[in-house]
């Protein structure tokens, strides 16, 4: 379902992404784990068209994004950064707007506000809702028209612990029934429980991959992201060292 | 692992344009933004036409001086004042209300869900224009209605040919000043900030008053409307007023593939 191939991308300030290669296929849950800065939402941005690559290359549904047909897009469902909800329209308003934007039917609209407990909060002005509420809303419109390839970042932020459950069982239903999930979390142990591979990044790189079932996951991660960071000093420093032995005394 | 071919149960049709356009129009109707610039719009343009023949009648001698010609309490008076404030003012109003069309998504952050659709970043940007202009025109019509009602309540007498002519090119000025500020649209979307986009607009306001100081008016595109509207259309030829609408078309046209080629997060 989704391709990366070698995908970089870097930012003049030194950060973004570098050498990614990995892939989503139907029915898993791929989820992806890092620091803040570690290029997570780089990622997702890529592969929604908001940022294009300096090189490598990204599939989608099989097919190259730069030529992906626009339609295709109607079965992606995404949920990075903010959430499209304005905040002048209320609750049921804005799923009707992701609904059509979308190509997807009215009725969507109606079960999604049954599903996602949204009754109470279907007249009132989006700018009116709690955080929590809003990523309600916002995780509502991004699923609402069952998408094959879903892209969430950091999506049980502001949650409760009810909320966060029936997200999990909503990915997890969603996964059963064919999708392809990519989902970014800090929250390795909420990660744990869903998904079916854990991928570490760490300085824009994908630095390998956690088992879901391994004991004691936060102490794993962090010695990984501390020999990664300790190999990133000791190859700096050795071509460092490279450079003054190359400099005419 | 579970495979399925993309499904498509809940995928009704492609949204087209016209998706993206009856969106945009629920959004501007809802807005305070579009409340309170189309009112600014007209009930202040009539406001201000009625504060200012209300001021010319009782004798302020202070006003009748600055109005001018606009003092003048008979249509052409009423005509010329009502060119004037929508010369000045209209860039300002229809200002604010593009920079806030365009560049809300930016502020609002919603700009990322307007990504992963299926229908193109360009798309929707065509879809904000085309409701604007849309808006426009009704603005436009609403205020030349508008005057014409202050017209026959200030006992003016029935419009004759020429007063009808004066209307239709007050009905024409605010489509024009609509079509100049388009450039804010475009300041908009690559300042990605709707106060830069309305310090655009108020920019513009200045340059069409300078443009007309400077007695460049006819060659300046964002000064040539007003002075064709206010001169009974003798002081502009028609190739200056087309310079206005490729100003006009220019601002669309740069705006749309700033939004059809956007990124976020360079």
């Amino acid at each position: 379902m989704l391709r990366f191939a070698g995908v970089t991308r870097k930012f003049p300030n030194g950060a973004g992404v570098e050498e990614l290669t990995f892939g989503v296929d139907p029915g898993e849950i791929l989820a992806l784990i890092g620091l803040n800065g570690a290029g997570k939402t780089t990622l997702m941005r890529l592969a929604l068209e908001m940022l294009r690559p300096q090189d490598g290359h990204i599939e989608i549904f099989g097919t190259p994004l730069g030529q992906l047909p626009i339609q295709k897009w109607a079965h992606v469902g995404a949920a990075v950064e903010t959430a499209l909800a304005y905040p002048e329209l209320s609750t049921a308003e804005n799923l009707q707007l992701a609904a059509s934007l979308r190509g997807a039917d009215r009725d969507c609209v109606t079960e999604a506000i049954e599903t996602w407990g949204l009754e109470p909060l279907a007249r009132r002005p989006f700018s009116q809702l709690s955080l929590g509420n809003r990523q309600r809303v916002g995780l509502a419109a991004a699923l609402q028209h069952d998408p094959d390839l879903i892209f969430l970042d950091e999506p049980s932020n502001s949650l409760d612990p009810a909320s966060v459950i029936f997200l999990r069982n909503e990915l997890t239903k969603s996964a059963q029934s064919g999708a392809a999930i990519l989902v970014s979390s800090h929250h390795l142990d909420e990660v744990a429980r869903i998904a079916d591979r854990i991928i570490l990044m760490n300085h824009g790189r994908l630095i390998g991959e956690l088992h879901t079932t391994g004991p004691d996951l936060e102490r794993t991660f962090f010695n990984r992201i501390h020999v990664d960071d300790r190999n990133r000093q000791t190859a700096a420093h050795a071509q460092m060292l490279e450079s003054a032995a190359a400099e005419p005394n | 692992m579970n495979s399925r071919t993309l499904s498509i149960s809940k995928i009704a049709a492609r949204p087209g344009l016209g998706t993206a356009i009856r969106a945009e129009a629920h959004k501007l109707r809802r807005s305070l933004v579009g409340i309170i610039a189309s009112s600014a719009l007209i009930v202040g343009t009539l406001a201000l036409l009625t504060g200012i023949t209300a001021g010319v009648a009782s004798g302020n001698e202070e006003l009748i001086a600055q109005a001018g010609p606009a003092a003048n309490l008979n249509w052409d008076g009423l005509l010329l004042g009502a060119g004037q404030i929508t010369a000045a003012g209209g860039l300002i109003g229809f200002g604010v209300v593009l920079a806030w069309l365009i560049a809300r998504e930016f502020t609002d952050g919603t700009i990322a869900g307007l990504f992963a659709l299926p229908i193109s970043r360009g798309r929707i940007a065509g879809a904000k224009l085309v409701v604007y202009a849309i808006w426009a025109v009704i603005i436009s019509t609403a205020l030349t209605l508008g005057i014409l009602s202050l017209g026959l309540a200030f006992s003016y007498g029935l419009p004759t040919g020429e007063v009808w002519q004066g209307l239709f090119r007050q009905w024409a000025l605010t489509i024009f000043t609509a079509a100049i500020t388009t450039p804010v649209a475009w300041l908009a979307a690559q300042s990605r900030s709707i106060l830069a986009a309305v310090g655009g607009a108020i920019c513009l306001a200045i340059f069409s008053q300078v443009g007309g100081l400077a007695g460049i008016g006819g060659w300046f595109p964002f000064t040539a409307p007003a002075l064709w509207a206010m001169s009974n259309g003798s002081a502009v030829n028609a190739a200056q007023l087309s310079l206005s609408l490729a100003v006009g078309v220019a601002g669309a046209v740069f705006t749309w593939r700033t939004w059809q080629n956007l990124e976020l997060g360079r």
